[in-house]
This record gives structure tokens, sequence and C-alpha cells, in this order.
């Protein structure tokens, strides 16, 4: 049907630069696919090779089943959102709705019935008669989603289309356009570089970074199960504390060396992780702050932590906690000699709005242990087995 | 009660800047004299045309005098109409042709880059510097050749053509200021790049167009020699070239000149007018992009 | 809405086919031949009537031409010209005429400045300003003509003044001649030029102005540093098409006002043009004074692009 694949899609611009490399990416009929990754990952150019604005350097590209590698923008039926709404300054709101059916020689009648449908699920039929500048930002980018829908495209393509709204507006869009989606059941393709919008509005997201697919994954598999240091650490907001960490035996197997202190590597990561050996580099550990729990008093196996900086969020508040070794002062997990760690070496916690923590304070905490990530510390690649 | 900063009046346009500070009571006044004075200059040759018009020959000779004899006796001593007509017809062919040849290119360099667009668009930027005199000799000689000297339409590929580079380089200029988004959403709709110029690029190039028309109409309008040159017959002269004629003949009544200057002025004047928004806006286009 | 409304948009197509073109029709394509299309035209009516023309004339300088027949007579018309003192007679004339292009730029300046004040009724002032560009050259000419001649209007007020000895015959004076030309050249520049260095003020972003003012610079001192330097781009604009009308629109100052003369006296290199080709018939050597026209507002231009090209 609608479906979308990307097989090995290249597309270098000038001699050397690889905006998109070897993407290889499968969107089912129906799927809200999201494209996200900083800034320059390649997601915008690969959006515009499915539209057809970018030439495809090689590879292959297919919609509905068919490959539209040298197939015109016009005759591969997708329409397009952008993130600027590019809408007809010239036209009425319901001209501009309208005009991809006026090229097509539809009926006026059938194109008034199609504008007039869009515009309700849309909330637009007040505003039909008016021009773009006499809109507000949230009115034009509903607009140009109208002049997407009414084409009954087999795939809308969305280039970040909330960025230019604010704060309070983004949300309200990020469930109509989810709740549009939904009822209109079209394949989609949508650009951000807010992982936010990714987490709540995609079937699955693919998170890119300098050209290459990182990971493919509904949300939750990628908050979970990230595959490698990258996507858990752009995952997840505030996003997860990565340490590089030295590794000792103990009695019963590995331990995690967090300064002078030591943190016990339950045996069930010795077999689901190919964890390296001792005198090895060092492994990435991560755990998310809400798996940083704070205690009351002590506990076996805690952490002792100081609070280096507290930011209340009014839902919560969020601890930035430093390692404290044993005569109580700040510690600095492993640098290398001469090299720059860019790993924090501070955990981050979540606590209760109303905990009273102040800077200065030490707090004891405990990891949960259900929710380790452990990373390759040269290639960031998870180490979970199977991967 | 002087304050520094005064408010703005209803009447500011856009561009204005927000505060300007309005200098003090005397020099508000020394201001406006200044201003009075060089209007006075301004406006002398309107006057000297008007009274001067307003005389018949003998009154004029003799130093005093009023009459309308002069303007009555215009059109026996020049077919002012036609001529009048003449100019117009010219003017708008030439503006005509300018416009459909300029707005496409701008568009294109602007927009529609090709492999060695920047160098063709630097030379055709270049040829606005080409003085008329420098290339006149050859290009008389080759639109008599084209059998095209006598009537309109020698001069008129002339006036398009010399007008052809700086139209390109506003309308290029122009088009820079267009979001690409713009053009990308109607080729994602469904345009080709024809219905795209036609659709999307011509409806929002009114000022530009504007600017183009008005520029260029009263360049051709005042225009001496190419009219001179190029059209030979007579019957199909413009005003500009019966006006100087007639000032180079032993018999001309100076007021009849005169009379016949003030129709000659009148449409340029009317033109600058009605259009001085555009070309406010026409002339910043080119400066800072 | 009580129900999802099932409708036209909502339900799916069935899948169009696709035909790929056999050759390689891309965008890119595409786009590149639509613009060159629409550039030939234009590219088309200036090769044809100012490039070609250039080239014959580079290849006329060399002729006797009577603009029928051509004769080939080598360098040798290049050396009749440079020998003829009319031809230097005219470069010096531009030359001189070149000494009121300042005044063409510092007037308009000042009268800019002054509207920028915005003083009551300023919009109203700038029209006026701005209407004797609207007039045209040769009746600007006509009335220049008619003040600066022996019995015209300055020798009226002068005689009023009691200064009678001081009466001029500005138009038969060789260089009283020129200085009439100069002066009627900068009235006629003014209304454009006012008009360019408004605009130009008016993008002046009012804020460093009032930077400067709190910083403790004076009056003139914020024009110099700051005004001025922001107005560059403007003057130098202005420079280029004055420089170009001198070169050029000019012609029809000369033929009203003094049809050249005393003798060769006020011909400058457009008028010279014009005179040689149509009044003597000697095609070849106005081509060639055509170049040398043609040379000379290429290195303004040149020098002017450079200037701006380093400025950006």
């Amino acid at each position: 049907m609608a479906e979308i694949t990307f097989d090995g899609v290249t597309k270098i611009f000038g001699d050397d630069i690889r905006a998109v490399d070897e993407l290889s990416l499968h969107v089912a009929d129906g799927e809200f696919m999201v494209l996200v990754g900083p800034s320059g990952c390649g997601k915008t150019t690969a959006l515009r090779m499915l539209a057809g604005l970018e030439d495809i350097t090689s590879g292959s590209l297919s919609i509905g089943g068919s490959v539209v590698n040298n197939v015109l923008p016009k005759d591969r039926d997708v329409a397009m959102v952008f993130q600027n709404y590019a809408l007809y300054p010239h036209m009425t709101v319901a001209q501009n709705m309208g005009f991809a059916l006026k090229i097509r020689g539809q009926s006026k009648s059938e194109i008034a019935r199609k504008v007039g449908e869009a515009a309700a699920i849309l909330r637009l039929t007040d505003y039909l008669d008016r021009r773009p500048k006499a809109l507000s930002g949230g009115q034009r980018q509903r607009v140009a989603m109208g002049r997407a829908i009414v084409r009954s495209p087999q795939a809308f393509l969305m280039d970040e289309p909330l960025s230019n709204l604010d704060a309070q507006l983004r949300v309200e869009m990020r469930l109509e356009i989810a709740r549009i989606q939904r009822l209109l059941g079209v394949a989609t393709v949508y650009v951000t570089h807010d992982q936010i919008e990714a987490m709540t509005m995609g079937d699955r997201v693919a998170v890119m970074r300098g050209g290459k697919l990182q990971q493919c994954d509904t949300p939750q598999d990628l908050y979970d199960h990230p595959e490698n240091e990258f996507v858990a650490g752009f995952m997840g907001s505030p996003p997860m504390n990565l340490l590089r960490v030295e590794l000792d035996t103990n009695d019963v197997g590995l331990a995690l060396l967090l300064g002078s202190q030591r943190l016990d590597v339950p045996s069930s990561y010795l077999s689901s992780h190919d964890l390296p050996k001792v005198d090895g580099p060092g492994v990435v550990f991560g755990v998310r702050p809400e798996d940083v729990e704070v205690l009351e008093g002590s506990s076996p196996g805690s952490i002792t932590t100081r609070v280096e900086r507290r930011e209340a969020l009014g839902a919560e508040i969020l601890v930035h906690l430093s390692l404290v070794d044993a005569t109580g002062e700040r510690a600095v997990v492993v640098d290398d000699v001469g090299a720059v760690v860019a790993r924090p070496t501070r955990l981050v916690a979540k606590m209760g709005p109303r905990a009273g923590v102040s800077v200065g304070d030490h707090l004891q905490v405990r990891l949960n242990s259900d929710h380790f990530h452990f990373f390759d510390a040269e290639t960031g690649r998870s180490l979970r087995q199977g991967h | 009660m002087t304050t520094l900063l005064t408010p703005r009046t209803e009447s500011d346009e856009r561009i204005e800047p927000v505060s300007v500070k309005k200098p003090r009571r005397t020099g508000r006044w020394i201001l406006f004299g200044a201003m009075i004075v060089v209007a006075v200059v301004m406006l002398y040759p309107f006057w000297v045309m008007i009274i001067t018009s307003l005389q018949s020959e003998n009154q004029f000779l003799s130093g005093g005098g009023f009459s309308w004899l002069s303007w009555s006796s215009l059109t026996s001593v020049i077919p002012i109409g036609q001529e009048v007509l003449s100019s117009t017809i010219v003017c708008s062919a030439s503006i005509f042709i300018i416009l459909c040849v300029g707005l496409p290119a701008g568009f294109a360099f602007s927009k529609l880059r090709f492999r060695a667009s920047t160098g063709v668009f630097l030379i055709m930027v270049s040829a606005m510097m080409v003085p008329l005199q420098a290339i006149l000799m050859p290009e008389f000689v080759n639109v008599t050749k084209l059998g095209l000297t006598g009537g309109y339409f020698g001069a008129i590929l002339v006036y398009a053509a010399l007008g052809t580079p700086f139209s390109v380089f506003l309308f290029t200029t122009y088009f820079r200021g267009v979001p690409d988004e713009l053009i990308e959403a109607g080729i994602v709709d469904g345009l080709g790049y024809f219905g795209v110029t036609w659709r999307l690029i011509l409806p929002i190039a009114v000022p530009a167009i504007a600017t183009v028309t008005v520029l260029q109409f009263v360049q051709i309008w005042d225009d001496l020699l190419v009219g001179l040159l190029f059209i030979s017959n007579t019957s199909e002269r413009p005003i500009t070239v019966g006006l100087a004629v007639l000032a180079a003949g032993r018999t001309t009544s100076i007021p009849e000149l005169m009379a016949g200057s003030i129709i000659s002025a009148l449409p340029a004047m009317l033109v600058y007018l009605g259009f001085q928004r555009y070309l406010v806006k026409g002339l910043t286009m080119g400066i800072d992009r | 809405m009580s129900t999802v409304p099932t409708t036209t948009i909502v339900s799916s197509t069935s899948a169009p086919t696709f035909a790929p073109k056999t050759r390689r029709m891309t965008l890119k394509r595409r786009r590149q031949l639509a613009g060159v299309v629409f550039a030939l035209p234009a590219i088309a009516l200036v090769v044809a009537f100012i490039g070609i023309p250039i080239g014959q004339a580079v290849y006329y300088s060399f002729t006797q031409w009577n603009g029928a027949t051509s004769t080939w007579i080598g360098t040798s018309t290049w050396t009749q010209a440079f020998h003829n003192t009319n031809l230097w007679t005219a470069l010096r004339n531009n030359g001189l005429l070149l000494l009121s292009v300042p005044f063409a730029l510092a007037l308009p300046l000042g009268i800019a400045v002054l509207l920028h004040q915005r003083v009551a009724g300023w919009r109203i002032f700038r029209s006026i300003y701005f209407m004797p560009t609207a007039i045209s050259w040769v009746v600007l000419g006509l009335v220049a003509e008619r003040f600066f001649a022996y019995q015209g209007t300055l020798n009226s007020i002068i005689h009023a003044l009691g200064f009678s000895h001081f009466s001029t015959n500005m138009l038969g004076y060789q260089s009283e001649a020129l200085i009439a030309l100069g002066i009627t050249f900068v009235f006629t520049m003014i209304g454009t030029n006012t008009m360019l260095f408004l605009t130009g003020l008016a993008t002046l972003d009012p804020s460093l102005e009032e930077a400067a003012r709190i910083d403790g610079a004076g009056r003139w001192r914020i024009f110099r540093s700051i005004t001025l330097p922001h107005l560059s781009r403007f003057i130098q604009l202005a420079f280029v098409m004055t420089v170009i009308a001198l070169f050029s629109a000019l012609f029809s100052l000369i033929f009203v006002m003094t049809g050249g003369g005393p003798g060769y006296a006020t011909t400058t290199m457009e008028f010279l043009i014009y005179e040689t080709g149509f009044n003597q018939g000697d095609f070849g050597t106005a081509a060639l004074y055509g170049l040398i026209l043609f040379v000379i507002t290429g290195i303004v231009g040149v020098v002017q692009l450079r200037l701006i090209g380093s400025n950006e």
C-alpha cells in the first residue's frame, strides 16, 4: 500500500559531505514514524529526498512498492508540511488549501467540499477567507496541515512543524497532529529535534546522528533498551546518567569503581552482557535519574553523594550529585590521561517536589540494579548480548 | 514644555525609525526655512515653464503680459497629441518587453540556479553600465539594416535591451528574499516551474514590477537620443524629440515650447507621484539584501 | 462532532502506478532547465543589442565607415582620432564636468539629512524635491538655457540687483558655458540622489545613534562616524549613477543648451559621438569614440565594484 522503504540511501553534497549515510528504514502503511536527532544529523535531508526535493546519490527509495528515485515530487503523491509553513501569501486560507486540487483539475464543488471537511477537522472553518498574514502562528500551522490533508496523499511529510510555536501551543498541537494522523490513517514521516515530540507522537522513532541511523524502535524500547550511548543520552529528559568507570572483581563477581566507592554489579548482568575484563579500558555505565533513589538513611550497597546543585521544577526536584570518597571530599571518576572526559562525573536524581535538600547536603542514594546500562567505552555500543 | 523625545505622529511610515529626536523650536524654524529655500529652487523650472507658457510670443519678447495664445497655437506648431501618443506607445511596449523578459530571468538567477548562472548574471549586471553612446553607431547601423528604423519597432527593441539589465538586477535581488520553502511547497503540491512562476511568483512580485515600471517609464519617456535617431518618421516621433526639434528651430516661440514641455512632463510626474511608495522600497532592495 | 466523519479525505486511495521516467529527469535537472529557458530571452536581447554592438564597435573603429560600406584602414583611424583636437577637448570637458560630481553628491546628502529631521511637512517637501526628476532633461535644458542666456533670467537678476557690469554671456564663452552645464547637471541629479540618500538614512538603525549619544558624541561626530559609514553603500551607488549620467544623459543638456559650442568648446564624449557620426557621417571614428567612452565607464565601474566588493 502506502509503505515507504529506504534501502541503503545515501546523499552526498559536493565532494565529500555525507549528509545521509546508508539509511535503511521501513515505514508501514498508516504508521507514524519520527526521525529525530541533533542538527545536522541528516533527518531533514532524508525527508527532502522522500519528497523528491533532493536527488538521491545512491541506494533506492520506494513508496507504495515502486522505486521513486527519479520520480518528480508531483508524481509521488506525498504532501509536505514545512517548518515555516510556506503558505501562499496572496491566497486565502481556502485557496491555499485547495490549491493542489485546483492544479489537478478537480471541480470547484469537489474542492470546496474537501476543503470544508479539512477545515472542520482542523477548526479552521471561520478563517477560510483570511490571508496568511492575518493569522496567528498556530493558525498558520494548521492551514499548512490542512493543505496537506486535502490531498489525501500516500504519505505526510512533516519538517519540524512545531518548532516555531510557543511552548504551550506546541503541547496542544502535538496532540492535535497525533489525533489527526490516527484519524486519517496515512503513513507519516515526521522530523524533529525534540525528543519529547518523538516519544509522545511516534509509533516508532528513528534516531539519527551524523547521517547514520542509530536505532529505530518504539519509543519505549528506545528508552528502555538503547543500542548505543548516544541514543541512551539523547532520549529521555533529564538525560541518562553516563559514567565512565573501571571494573574490579569482588567475591561474587564484578563491581564498578565509582571513585573510592564500589557498586556491585548483579550477576544477572554478567550473563546478559559482554562486560570487559577487569584490567581493560573500563566501561560506560548508565542509569536513569528516576532509577537513582535517594534514601533516608544508609543502606547496604548505597552510594554517598553530595548535592552540588538543585533545580526545582515544580512537579519534581532535580538534584545534581557528585560522588564522595572516604574523606568526604568530592571524587573524580576515571580520567584518561591527557584525554578530555566528556561524560559527566555527576549523578542526577529526581526527588519529590517537597523534598528538603540544600546544596552541600550529603545524600545516600541507591541505584536501581534492574535498570543498569552498559556501553563499550570505545565504540559506545550497548554491551547487551545480541547486539 | 520641551520634551526630548516626542511621541510618534500617526502618519509615520513603517520604515521610519521609532524615536527620532525632533530639534528644538528655533532649530526647527531654521530647518523649515532651509527646506523652503530648497523647494523654491527645485520648483523654479516649473515656475518658469508655467509663467512663460502663459504668454504669447510677443508678450514674451517684450517682457510681460498674460495670454493663453501659446497654448492654443501649440497644436498647430507641433502635433502634440500624436507625439504624446507615440511616446506612450513606445514606453508601454518597451516596458512590457522589459517586464516579460526581466521577471523570469530575475527568478532564474535567484532561484533556478544553473551552472554558470553566477557568471552570466555578473555580465548582465555589468551591461547596466554601458552608456548608449558607446554602442550607438553599430546599434544604429544594425537596426537600420534590419529595416527597423523609421517606426517604433527599432526604438522599442533598443529601449528594451537597455532597460533589461537593470530590471534583471532588480528582480533578482527582490526574488532572493522569497523563501525557498514557498517554491518547494508549490512543487510538492504539483506545479512545474512555469506554474510556480505564473501562479506564485508573479502575484508576489508586484512591488518589484511597480518599481521597474516607474523607473523605466521616466527614463524612456524622457529620453532624447534613441527617439531622435531610431524613429525617423516624423509621424511617429515621441514628444521629447518633438520638443527638441522645436527648440532647435529658428522660428520657435518660446512660450509654445514651454507649453509643450509642461505637457511632456505631466505623465512622468503623475507616474512618480502615484508610485512613490514602491520607489522607496525598490531602491532599498538593491542595497541591503 | 457526533461521529468520526468518514469522508473522502480519510479513505485511502489505491496505490497509483508510478511511471519511472526513462531519462534521468530529476527535479534538479528540471530546475536547471527552467533556469536556462527563463533567462534566455533576457540574455538574447542583451547580447543582440548590447553585446554584439560592442564587438562591432571594436571592429569598426579600425575602419573607414559611413554606415553602409566599411574599408579597413587599420590603426590609422586611431592615430587620426588621437590627433584630433576635438577628441581631447571632449575628454577634457568630461573631465572638467566630473568636478561637478562631488556637488551632485554633497548637495543631495545635505538635503536628505535636512528631510530626515522630519520637521513638519517634510513628506510634501520630499515630493517637491523629487518632481524635477520627472521632467525630461531636454526640458530642463531648455529652462536652463533661458536662465543662462545673454537675455536670460540670470542677467535680469544681476541687472536688477545693480551689478550690471557682472552680466555674463555664460553660454557664449567656453568656461562659463561649462559651468552653466555643470550647475544644470547638478540640479538634475538632486532629485534622484536625495531620494537615494533619504532611503539610506531611513534604514539606519536609530539605536546606533542613541548609543553614540549616550556615549557622549556630538552631532557632527555622530554624523561622521555612524551616519556616513552606513551610507557608504548608497553613496557609492549614487556615485556610479551620477557618473554614468554624466557620460550619457548629459547629451540632452548639451544638445539643447549649447549644441556643443561655441565651436566644440562644450562638446563632451557622448555629444562628440553623435556629432561625428551623424553630422559628419564618420561612423568609424564615432565607433572608436564610443569604445573610448565604454572603456572609461568600464574603468569607473570596475573601480566601484572593487570598493563595494571589499565591503561585503
